[in-house]
């Protein structure tokens, strides 16, 4: 009852919104990561607008489906006069989306830091900035590092929502090959190897990189255990 | 174009109705999810079977390595392939159920780990065993460990739900695709429905804190 046929016919195709798929996350991930910085940053600040601003994106970005968001950003841009094509909004609600959830990882990640590395950084006379940037983030590289991967897959598995704004990306071309040859077992079966194979690639990369990183590194008690606590609460859809 | 507040108003009624039926939706989902997972926890602890065991890995890797998405369309298109013809509501639900089991079963697992041996071991020991083992011993304390995890997968649930959409199911999501189609205004629309969203999650995820309170272990 398989048909094999469709699997040598269409693969090229699939595999063309395979590569869509990769070009967009990567694109999302190029911004949010920046993105989820500065809203870490301004979620820590001392002025109440930038502070208040920034929960407010976060909060919003991480309490409401993508699937709104997507619509959402594909209405709104044109409302107010910008006008761009599926995939360029499509980059740019994932990346919002990803910043909200890239921001309280990284929130997590500089709170793990012990606070005496802050103050002393402070006392020898570094600015602020200076002290963020030199001391505190490459410390919470090896700690953001496994939550990151996560919130990575989630964006993988919640691009197959831009199907629904028309960009071409591996659902889409899944729905399309579909109407043309009315199997949807074979297309669909394709469709979803295709992104486990992705993710399972990526999270055994990722976790190769992990072990290397904790064998080297040396890190005392407090960050240990609050690293299992952000990792344990790292579920993501 | 202005934005223009009158649609919002308009719209509510009908977004409210789609609201409730979005939370029947993920209510059902997750309370058929959470029983599916309970079973197979049971199950997985008990016999620990490497063929059944295996077989549960093998499930939670591929829906958590998959687009929701996906498994919508796999659930909606492909089981009238296999001759069972579900509507888009059982679909819905049962894609949801299925989702969400492969969440809640890691959920459990690790509350499970906190429940100390010991328990067990006491348990045995008192000639208790089966039935009362689980249902009053043993998921009694998992389940509370395991609170605030499970609030947060039922707001992710919640979140899910609006996927459903995509099959024609009329929850909040299509209620204001099908009134913004018709009056044309989906920026007004869309925004009052996003903030409906964000009202419903927030409120759930805000009470992880009460009820992990209200369900605290009291130990004299």
């Amino acid at each position: 009852m398989l048909e094999y046929q469709i699997f040598f016919d269409y693969f090229p195709m699939i595999l063309l919104g395979f590569w869509l798929t990769l070009k967009i996350v990567v694109c999302a991930i190029a911004l949010g990561i920046p993105l989820g910085l500065i809203l870490a940053l301004g979620r820590r600040s001392n002025f109440i607008l930038i502070s208040f601003f920034a929960t407010s994106f976060i909060e919003l970005f991480r309490n409401t489906p993508f699937i709104i968001q997507v619509f959402l950003f594909y209405y709104v841009l044109p409302f107010y006069g910008l006008r761009l094509s599926a995939e360029y909004v499509g980059i740019l609600a994932l990346a919002a989306f990803g910043s909200a959830y890239f921001a309280e990882i990284i929130r997590a990640g500089i709170d793990a830091i012990p606070k005496g590395q802050l103050e002393s950084a402070r006392a020898i006379g570094m600015t602020d900035w200076q002290s963020m940037k030199n001391i505190i983030l490459p410390q919470t590289v090896s700690i953001v590092l496994p939550p990151l991967t996560n919130q990575t897959l989630t964006l993988i598995k919640e691009s197959a929502i831009l199907s629904t704004i028309t960009v071409h990306e591996l659902t889409m071309t899944g729905l399309m090959v579909q109407g043309e040859t009315f199997r949807p077992f074979e297309v669909f079966i394709m469709v979803a190897l295709l992104y486990w194979a992705l993710n399972e690639t990526i999270a055994s990369i990722m976790r190769r990189i992990e072990k290397r990183y904790s064998r080297n590194r040396k890190q005392n008690k407090i960050v240990r255990s609050k690293i299992d606590i952000i990792k344990s609460s790292g579920f993501s859809r | 174009m202005k934005f223009d507040i009158s649609y919002i108003f308009d719209a509510l009624p009908r977004l409210l109705e789609g609201a409730l039926i979005t939370l029947q939706v993920a209510i059902l989902g997750f309370c058929f999810s959470i029983i599916l997972a309970t079973f197979i926890t049971i199950v997985k602890t008990s016999f620990n079977s490497r063929i059944f065991n295996g077989f549960i890995a093998f499930y939670i890797s591929f829906i958590r390595g998959t687009p929701l998405l996906v498994q919508i369309f796999l659930i909606y298109y492909v089981l009238p392939v296999f001759g069972l013809n579900l509507a888009p509501f059982p679909a819905g639900i049962l894609a949801i159920t299925l989702n969400s089991a492969a969440f809640v079963i890691e959920i459990l697992r690790g509350g499970l780990a906190s429940v100390p041996k010991g328990q067990f071991e006491a348990a045995k020991s008192l000639g208790i065993s089966g039935y009362a083992l689980w249902w009053k011993i043993i998921l009694p304390q998992t389940f509370i460990t395991s609170i605030p995890p499970l609030v947060n997968e039922f707001t992710m649930v919640l979140k899910a739900t609006a996927l459903l959409s995509v099959i024609t199911v009329v929850e909040l999501m299509r209620v204001s695709q099908q009134i913004y189609s018709a009056n044309y205004h989906p920026v007004e629309v869309l925004s009052a429905t996003f903030i409906i969203y964000f009202l419903m999650c927030f409120v759930v995820s805000r009470s992880s804190v009460f009820l992990e309170q209200r369900f605290k272990v009291k130990r004299a």
